[in-house]
């Protein structure tokens, strides 16, 4: 299919929740500053646990605040955090559904690597550690994986395609890039996209720790001394809606989506294939109708794990050749923290802001490039440039890639 | 699982947790060997890891230990000093 046949798909609302708190415009404001939400790791058994640190939603976060009292049985933190950007976004689009006639013709696709895990932690704890025989009734519809997409689309009455899609740390792009081919398909006019997860819970992180890809000091992306990756948690949202139908409402674009591409490395399990990066790089490009020097920016994947960093470096450098000496690369996951299926999403709120701002934010902690790592990271400071085009990379354990293409609003 | 070997020989036992690991034979192990040159990749290194841990009842540190590239005998320095330890907080 020709570019030219693809319907164009704008972008009209953000949301977000993540250590920076409840918001597209603190994260935003945070991730501008340079500022890490990184800190030291809050949870009951921190004492016993070898994670130091997290990219934690701060503890002033009170879900009664925002939930009815009848609702929150239904909800874990991952639904709570998606229901919240969803809610962010879809005010900020000003789109209203049932006025726009679109309650039918909305989808909502949301991206979890993990799902209501922290919820399974906790009842499973009443069996094997409290000798109870009953968990809370409600596990299932709180844990189930497709709960966020179910309580989206339930809160605002969208009746349109619905599900989650699940690709480890690639989950939200994963997502992103599904609603895009089902706008384009007409299956549905507009969107509520993006990814959650919170995963912060005593049996995930020992789980992590057993992996030994945890950093215990900070997150320092492409720095020679990088320990590793620092696991965060959030949510980031967006509307999405067909281009034509946004601008005869009057809406307010705030980009427009360009691409997507998306390959598996059909290697490894962990270890990262600098092809399959490529391989998702150039879909994208290719999708958006976008030469490598028509892009300014790309979010990186950037977890700070020896491996991913070099690869993602050459997958880089492989497709853009002599381009690459004039890209702008940060990772911003040294502030937001890994958070896993909603990392794609936060790090899309990053891109758009950088698309209408012209402000690329940095990579928080990059002490010393790392001489195996040869782009322009951005080191700890935002940088004010143009920004035409730009990329966001997201690469899942398992070997499953997708790499987001976005323009600057038309 | 404790060190319930029939030898107390810490460096014995470790060849015995890699050779299983890795499928090769335990005579192929030398103090000399990286688990990279037993063909052990990365995940796999990390299984020997936690088959060491559960062995001896022990947790190596997170960070100062590159398990490709290091060798059976810094394994064997590591579990020696891991052991003291638990030791001397027993």
């Amino acid at each position: 299919m020709s570019v030219a046949a693809h319907r164009r798909i704008a972008i009209t609302g953000l949301g977000a929740v993540s250590a920076f708190g409840l918001g597209a415009e603190p994260l935003w404001h945070g991730l501008r500053e340079g500022r890490s939400g990184i800190a030291r790791l809050r949870h009951a058994d921190a004492e016993r646990l070898r994670v130091r640190v997290a990219a934690q939603v701060p503890a002033d976060y009170d879900a009664a605040a925002h939930f009815d009292e009848r609702m929150l049985p239904m909800l874990d933190r991952t639904s709570q955090f998606a229901l919240l950007a969803a809610r962010e976004a879809i005010r900020q689009s000003g789109i209203e559904f049932a006025r726009d006639g679109l309650n039918r013709r909305t989808a909502v696709v949301i991206g979890s690597g993990i799902g209501g895990e922290t919820t399974l932690d906790e009842q499973y704890k009443r069996l094997y550690a409290e000798n109870s025989s009953r968990v809370h009734p409600l596990t299932i519809v709180r844990s189930m994986m497709n709960a966020p997409a179910s309580q989206i689309s339930m809160a605002h009455e969208l009746h349109g395609p619905a599900f989650v899609v699940a690709s480890a740390c690639a989950s939200s792009n994963h997502a992103i890039a599904q609603a895009v081919l089902m706008l384009r398909a007409g299956l549905a006019d507009a969107a509520v996209v993006g990814g959650t997860d919170s995963c912060l819970n005593y049996g995930t992180l020992r789980a992590w720790e057993a992996m030994r890809v945890l950093a215990d000091d900070t997150c320092r992306p492409f720095s020679v001394n990088r320990r590793g990756l620092v696991l965060g948690e959030g949510a980031g949202v967006f509307v999405l809606e067909a281009m034509d139908l946004a601008q005869a409402r009057g809406a307010q674009i705030l980009a427009e989506f360009g691409g997507s591409g998306m390959s598996a490395d059909a290697g490894d399990i962990v270890a990262p294939d600098p092809n399959g990066a490529a391989a998702a790089i150039a879909g994208a490009l290719a999708d958006a109708g976008l030469a490598p020097g028509d892009v300014d920016y790309i979010n990186a994947h950037g977890t700070a794990t020896q491996a991913n960093d070099i690869t993602e470096t050459r997958a880089i450098r492989q497709i853009f050749g002599s381009a690459a000496e004039r890209l702008a690369v940060s990772s911003t996951k040294s502030m937001h923290g890994h958070a896993m299926g909603a990392s794609g999403a936060l790090e899309l709120v990053a891109v758009v802001q950088a698309l209408r701002e012209g402000v690329v934010p940095p990579t928080a902690n990059l002490d010393v490039v790392d001489p195996a790592c040869d782009l322009d990271y951005v080191p700890n400071v935002a940088r004010v440039m143009p920004v035409r085009a730009a990329l966001s990379n997201s690469f899942a354990f398992g070997g499953l890639n997708a790499v987001l293409a976005l323009k600057r609003a038309p | 699982m404790t060190n319930d070997s029939p030898t107390n020989d810490i460096p014995a036992q470790i060849t015995e947790i890699i050779a299983k690991q890795a499928k090769v034979d335990p005579a192929m192990i030398r103090p000399e060997s990286t688990l990279k040159d037993l063909g052990v990749a990365s995940l796999d290194a990390i299984e020997v890891i936690f088959d060491i841990e559960e062995h001896f009842d022990i947790t190596f540190p997170d960070q100062g230990t590159n398990f490709d590239t290091d060798t059976v005998q810094s394994l064997v320095d590591a579990v020696n000093k891991a052991l003291a330890s638990k030791d001397g907080a027993a």
